[in-house]
């Protein structure tokens, strides 16, 4: 018998059912990509699925056409899969016991048997197909529906025989969407205003003022920062400082203005890319520079700059696609039509960059960009003003140096004898004139001469040398390439090396000529302090030389152990032969005509005799320099030393402006297959491109990195749209429409309601990616405003709350917590982006895991910071955040877990932080006046936004009065307790009377409906 | 599983320390939790206490006596022996890789005649009691992968640690304390490579699974103390109005969150006193110390810790790991390796026979080891006062003793040069297996759905070392 299966696409379907129906009734209609689907790919993929590598048989049950074979129609006794899955016999049933799966549970193979009994009716993968806007459907008999939102969830409810809940109180809802919006509680006097506030569209005023704070700027970043792995230092565990706040500040921005989301994708992506970028685009594209770094010396570079590409690769899919196509890594996806090669042309976009896989572990790495705020911009606009102002002045005075210099001269060329000197920079002199260095004398000037990596100095001396090897002067461990700084001769070239670990913590380079043997020569090494090759001089007699560069790889300080030596360092073999003399030591990199002045033995006195015209070039620079600093008149140093200050200045304020890691083009690089994701397996070398299953890039769009960008927010793209509208759902209601908001395809769930899902992406897309508008459609609908108290059946029926009949009840996360605490404490610092702050932490939680130095809180400002603000070190994350379920931003998180711990108890009722709080809540209880029972009620309108029922009141009440009596007797302990946190105590309160409503704030604190959005 | 039974499941699970379980006091269904169906068959041993010595401790003077290389001295690392195995960027620029022999001393021990260095004279004292992997290998070799690998399966940061899935699967034994314990100890220098919290994370495990930190600092557990001025009197005034509050509330929403969150402060209230008085080693015999050695009085040592590590194990955690520091000899192994042994051996030793003294040895499985061996050619200067090794993953020795465990033997064998495995090859993935065995879980089984996929500890790999088994 020939073998039918009608295909029908999932978006013709029928209005989406809950699973909870999925086992009812035998004659339920049986749906593959909500029933049959997810067993399919569970059970049977791994072998009869998409990877070519492990499928054993040509029998496939991710395709229709594979699976044709093993189904008959309506007739589930004569179907291969039926018979195998029902089979008793172990031998011979599916899925076999040595693929460590156990037999289907019989509801599974019930579904399976219904289905095929039905017709066997395939359906494609639903998210893979574009979302069409759904008909709205009309439910009746029902004023509930306020927007088309609530129009497909009752249409589904009414199917269900359940009843959506009505509309929660006016306290609970303005709460509700004070924090969902803006992350912080409402004041006593919003609330207040909201209940006068009884006229049409009040509930719409509040959103739109919510959605226009910049709160919400702030409250929308944090997902996203967790979705981008944001964070303040590298990871991996040397886990160094970097330096990416202007970029979470460019993300708070682009929240605020509410940039259409696929601007905001594209700029993120590629704003690099972007045809005349502007500085505030490449900004945005310090998106993919937030995942981690490896500093830890001796790790295989390419190794990591792989892992950090396919990072990319994964978050971007994650993110924007809810695809998991990090597992086709390493072979073919094993549940959805995600190709090896897939990944890897994925992983060609993300394959220019000019990073490194070793990175620096203190600062940015490469590419990293300048990124002023507006008040940098505007100092540094004015620093270069007066530079300008300085120079031309200086020029100006040209031609009267000129002439005051000739004056001068013929003075000095009869007067004493003139030696220009650097006395101010110089801080070592050492002269040597009888010391014979035999191979064996080492001169030790102890402890001198002390520079790190990040430290200008300069090297002199004369040199007569009578071997081609031998040190000159150093700072390092008495053998070849020992920790520290060194200035050799080697093969008669002269040579420097700055070490910290030889084999590649080190900075060594020479000069391409050899000096002379039994001759003097002046040798002069500077070095700029900027840890690279590139900011080396050496010169021989004051001509600069040209440097080969041998090893430029000085990340770490290294520590100069050993005194300073002259003849001496890099071991025995190394000494010196011949002689030494007029040994400097500059704490500056001298300039040029410093050099020259220096390796010059002539007398100032001596050139002002010689005629101008037949000076050396050297001989003018060191007059002229001789003059200019110690002979002009007043009125020309002083414009001089204007002019050096001003670039100073200006040198040292562009120094201090803070950089963020950006993306770039750089050379390009050929990218491979990488056989089990091995960076040393290459297979095929590969080109850009997007997975064969997804619609294409647009004709003619550019196979590079901005045409992904483009192609992601792209009309025809399936799955940016849902995933990224399901992201604000989940939100909102604590579960995405699709449950697994990380993972939209065959193992993900099945959306409990496709449609509004797909009317929500289409309405997403067709209203210009409006951001606001999207939470303003969501938040405003009667399926969100509804109480999230129900009668106990729709609870034990729908104890997830899937079906959206009530209201959504869950835990704050982890930043709300705090930052909820501080705001009804009066604590709070609101101040829009900025370096990062530290808040405070228990003592010690760096310094046990990584030695060093360890946290060290700030103090004022920085403690009351919200918490999107907080120091986040990857290694070791703020403790009260990630108790409290915060990802721990090593890696892309889009879904949150929600505990219930211990640990959370004793954080809230002992950390400092919260003791604070309370400390500081009792004294706005105290402040307020009243009765203790109306200044409990005012707290507790402070926290949970509505005052306390009798009974509520009654147990507070109580636990004041005893805690009262107690701290009444004890006048210590409320002093004490009143001593928690930097924050001054207000003098004119009893401490007894502090001290117990300390207490009873830090309860307030604790309430479980505190910490909760009802 | 149906809907009822997926809430309880999930309402239960909503439980547990925060961190790894005092799961579901709520549920009344007694403190062992864990999944239903585990363990999967009768478990040799009950817990497990993993001394792991970060850094890689060098197999060639602890362990693996090489005799030969005495004569080797200085000589080149043939190709045939290295065969273009990848070197880390440390030693990668190096132009030569002379061998060099272990410069301190090896003899036999015990029945079983195990060799062991002069430096580990108590860890000799036990040999017989003792299991040694010498045939250990593993795929990293930098530090931060390599010790992600041996913790989790994966050398990318991500996926839970193996004492959160032990936690997750077998549940918890002890009602008043976490069930996954870590402490850790600087080595003497106070200094060695960085951990990272990560290390007993529980990656896509609920973060009530991870490892509780217990500190030598400060609280012991963070935030445990009531603040000054705060007593214990008032705390309980404090939760009694705070539970009376909350139960209102229960009433109110029928929200079973809430109920999780009651019993939540009760569990805290009672850690409040079960950890101060577990960390009080007041009332330990003078014997104990004399055991375990003086340090074992200094908070914040391995020997202190080993000592706590006893204590808790008497109290029912499942796994408790210790983290000792500043293994990582890449120069100065003259030096540095006897400070490292002596701040270990003593105490190592102890806690074995500490647990055999009081019968609990049979049950409790003790792993001792680091995330790699180091190269048989020197890094750096090799000289008669110094000499180095570089990170070596294609060989290491690990020791295991207690529950489940054959005790007195050796396992596994090095070539001539202690480069490569001549017999018996175990991989990481195999040790894990083999714990997991041990605890009575078959560990392709033990398994979490994440992103779609079926996660394991042992990735797809990995099989229980079966002559290790008793």
């Amino acid at each position: 018998m020939r073998m039918t299966i009608r295909t029908i696409p999932a978006a013709f379907f029928g209005l989406a059912l809950l699973v909870l129906e999925q086992a009812g009734a035998a004659s339920a209609p049986v749906e593959f990509n909500r029933d049959i689907r997810p067993i399919l790919s569970d059970r049977c993929f791994a072998c009869h699925g998409p990877d070519a590598g492990t499928r054993k048989t040509k029998l496939r049950f991710d395709l229709e056409a594979g699976a044709q074979t093993a189904i008959v129609p309506r007739d589930p006794a004569k179907s291969e899969i039926y018979r195998r899955i029902s089979s008793d016999n172990a031998a011979t049933r599916m899925p076999p016991a040595y693929a460590g799966l156990d037999r289907l549970p019989d509801r599974d193979i019930e579904l399976i048997r219904r289905w095929i009994e039905q017709g066997a009716v395939w359906q494609n993968h639903w998210s893979f197909l574009a979302p069409a806007r759904p008909a709205i459907p009309a439910p009746g008999g029902s004023t509930w529906a306020r927007s088309p939102i609530d129009r497909f969830v009752l249409a589904r409810l009414e199917r269900e025989g359940v009843k959506p809940q009505p509309e929660a109180d006016r306290i609970t809802l303005i709460r509700r969407l004070t924090l969902d919006l803006s992350g912080l509680p409402p004041t006593p006097e919003e609330v207040d205003a909201f209940l006068r506030d009884t006229s049409a569209g009040a509930y719409e005023r509040v959103v739109d003022r919510l959605l226009d704070s910049p709160r919400y700027a702030e409250r929308m970043a944090v997902p996203w920062l967790e979705a981008a792995r944001y964070a303040d230092t590298n990871g991996y565990q040397s886990d160094g400082e970097r330096s990416m706040w202007r970029w979470r500040d460019w993300v708070i921005g682009a929240f605020a203005r509410n940039m259409p989301y696929d601007r905001f994708t594209i700029e993120q992506i590629a704003g690099d890319m972007l045809p005349n970028a502007t500085p505030d685009q490449r900004v945005a594209s310090g998106f993919h520079r937030n995942h981690r770094t490896n500093a830890e010396g001796g790790i295989v570079e390419e190794e990591f700059r792989v892992e950090y590409v396919a990072d990319r690769v994964e978050t971007t899919s994650t993110v924007w696609l809810g695809l998991t196509v990090g597992c086709a890594r390493c072979h073919d996806h094993k549940y959805d039509p995600i190709k090896q090669l897939d990944f890897y042309r994925l992983f060609a976009y993300f394959n220019n960059v000019s990073d490194r896989g070793l990175v620096y572990n203190f600062g940015n790495d490469e590419p990293f960009m300048k990124a002023p705020l507006p008040e940098q911009e505007r100092k540094l606009a004015q620093l270069d003003t007066k530079v300008v102002e300085a120079e031309s002045r200086y020029a100006n005075l040209q031609s009267a140096i000129a002439k005051a210099q000739r004056k001068w001269e013929r003075s000095a060329r009869r007067g004493a004898k003139l030696e220009w000197l650097e006395p101010e920079n110089q801080t070592l002199r050492v002269k040597l004139a009888d010391i014979v260095f035999d191979g064996k004398r080492v001169e030790s000037r102890g402890d001198v001469a002390s520079f790190n990596y990040q430290d200008e100095f300069s090297l002199a001396a004369w040199i007569r040398p009578d071997s081609p090897n031998g040190a000159i002067v150093s700072r390092m461990e008495d053998y070849f390439e020992g920790e520290g700084y060194g200035l050799f001769l080697l093969d008669g070239k002269v040579r420097l090396h700055i070490t910290r670990r030889s084999t590649d913590i080190a900075l060594r380079l020479e000069t391409e000529q050899a000096v002379a043997m039994n001759r003097w020569q002046h040798v002069l090494m500077t070095y700029d302090g900027r840890r690279k090759a590139a900011g080396v001089r050496i010169y021989l007699d004051g001509e600069p030389q040209k440097l080969k560069v041998l090893f430029d790889e000085l990340t770490y300080p290294f520590g100069p152990k050993e005194p300073f030596r002259i003849g001496a360092g890099g071991g025995e073999k190394l000494r010196f032969r011949g002689s030494i003399d007029d040994v400097r030591v500059f704490k500056t990199a001298l300039s040029a005509q410093q050099a020259h002045a220096v390796a010059l033995k002539d007398r100032v006195d001596e050139i002002a005799a010689i005629d101008p015209l037949a000076r050396t070039a050297a001989q003018a620079d060191k007059i002229a320099l001789y003059f200019l600093e110690v002979a002009a008149p007043k009125e020309i140093r002083e414009s001089r030393r204007r002019l050096m200050e001003a670039q100073t200045e200006r040198t040292r304020f562009h120094d201090s402006i803070q950089t963020v890691m950006v993306m770039n083009e750089g050379a390009p690089r050929d990218a491979f297959v990488l056989r089990r994701g091995a960076y040393d397996a290459r297979a095929d070398k590969v080109t850009p491109g997007t997975p064969e299953f997804l619609p294409k890039p647009a004709r003619g769009a550019a196979q590079d990195r901005l045409g992904f960008a483009r192609w992601l927010v792209d009309r025809a793209n399936p799955l940016t749209a849902r995933v990224t509208v399901n992201r604000y759902w989940q939100m909102y209601f604590g579960t995405g429409l699709v449950k697994t908001s990380e993972d939209f395809g065959s193992q993900g769930e099945w959306p409990i309601n496709q449609e509004l899902l797909d009317w929500l992406a289409v309405e997403f897309m067709e209203t210009g990616w409006d951001v606001k508008r999207m939470q303003k459609a969501i938040v405003t609908s009667a399926t969100y405003r509804q109480s999230s108290k129900a009668p106990p059946e729709l609870v034990q029926r729908d104890p997830e709350n899937r079906l959206l009949a009530r209201g959504a009840r869950f835990r704050l996360p982890a930043e709300m917590i705090r930052d909820q605490a501080l705001a009804a404490a009066g604590l709070l610092v609101e101040k829009v982006g900025g370096p990062s702050v530290k808040p405070y932490q228990p003592a010690g939680l760096w310094q046990e895991l990584a030695g060093g130095k360890g946290y060290t809180a700030d103090h004022g400002d920085g403690l009351y910071r919200r918490s999107l603000y907080t120091y986040w070190k990857r290694t070791v994350a703020p403790p009260s955040m990630v108790t409290f379920d915060a990802p721990a931003r090593e890696t892309c998180a889009v879904r949150g877990t929600r505990t219930n711990t211990p640990l959370q108890a004793l954080n809230l009722m002992n950390d400092v932080a919260y003791v604070e709080a309370s400390r500081k809540l009792a004294e706005r209880m105290l402040e307020s006046h009243g009765t203790p029972g109306e200044r409990i009620a005012y707290a507790f309108r402070l926290v949970a936004a509505r005052t306390p029922n009798p009974s509520e009141a009654r147990v507070l009440s109580a636990a004041l009065a005893k805690f009262e009596a107690f701290y009444k007797r004890d006048l210590k302990a409320a002093a004490q307790l009143l001593s928690q946190g930097e924050s001054p105590r207000n003098p004119a309160l009893e401490a007894h009377e502090l001290a117990a409503y300390t207490g009873v704030a830090s309860l307030l604190l604790n309430l479980d409906e505190t910490i909760t959005r009802e | 599983m149906s809907l009822m039974t997926r809430r309880h499941f999930f309402g239960r699970a909503a439980a547990g320390i925060g961190t790894a379980a005092l799961a579901h006091a709520d549920s009344g269904a007694g403190p062992d939790g864990g999944l239903p169906g585990f363990p999967h068959f009768a478990p040799k041993a009950k817990r497990i206490i993993y001394l792991f010595q970060s850094g890689g401790p060098s197999q060639m003077e602890l362990f693996d006596f090489k005799p030969e290389l005495k004569r080797l001295q200085g000589s080149e690392l043939p190709d045939s022996i290295r065969r273009g195995q990848r070197l880390t960027g440390m030693s990668s620029t190096q132009t030569t890789f002379p061998v060099v022999a272990s410069r301190f001393g090896f003899s036999q021990h015990g029945q079983s005649g195990a060799w062991l260095s002069e430096l580990l004279p108590h860890t000799a004292r036990i040999a017989d009691r003792l299991t040694f992997v010498k045939s250990m290998h593993t795929e990293a070799i930098n530090h931060d992968p390599a010790v992600t690998f041996l913790q989790t399966g994966s050398q990318i940061a991500g996926r839970p640690s193996i004492g959160s899935w032990l936690v997750y699967g077998l549940g918890s034994i002890t009602r008043d304390l976490p069930g996954f314990v870590v402490m850790i100890s600087p080595g003497g220098g106070g200094g060695g490579q960085p951990l990272y919290d990560r290390l007993w994370g529980s990656g896509f495990l609920p973060t009530r699974f991870q490892g509780v930190k217990f500190r030598s600092v400060g609280d012991p557990v963070l935030y445990l103390s009531n603040p000054a001025g705060f007593p214990e009197s008032n705390r309980r005034i404090f939760l009694d109005a705070l539970g009376e509050l909350n139960r209102m509330k229960l009433e109110e929403f029928a929200d079973p969150e809430i109920a999780t969150r009651i019993s939540q402060y009760e569990m805290a209230f009672r850690m409040q006193s079960s950890v101060p008085e577990l960390t009080d080693l007041s009332k330990e015999p003078a014997r104990t110390f004399e055991l375990y050695g003086e340090d074992a009085r200094k908070p914040g040592t391995f020997a202190a810790n080993c000592l706590l590590a006893r204590r808790l194990a008497e109290r029912g955690v499942r796994f408790i790991q210790l983290f000792h520091r500043d293994w990582d000899q890449h120069g100065k192994m003259q030096q540095d390796l006897p400070k490292r042994c002596k701040d270990t051996d003593q105490a190592s030793a102890a806690l074995v026979e500490d647990l055999a003294e009081r019968g609990m040895l049979d049950d409790t499985l003790v792993v001792w080891g680091g995330e790699f061996g180091r190269t048989v050619y020197c890094q750096g200067r090799l000289t008669p006062e110094e000499y180095g090794r570089d990170h070596h993953p294609r060989c290491f020795t690990v020791w295991m003793a207690g529950g489940g465990i054959k005790a007195g033997m050796t396992l596994g064998e090095t070539d001539d040069y202690g480069y490569n495995i001549a017999r018996d090859p175990v991989h990481v993935h195999d040790l894990q297996a083999t714990i997991l065995h041990c605890l009575g879980i078959d560990h392709t089984r033990l398994t979490f759905k994440y992103q779609g996929r079926h996660f394991r500890l042992t990735d797809v790999h990995g099989s229980v070392v079966k002559p290790l088994l008793a």
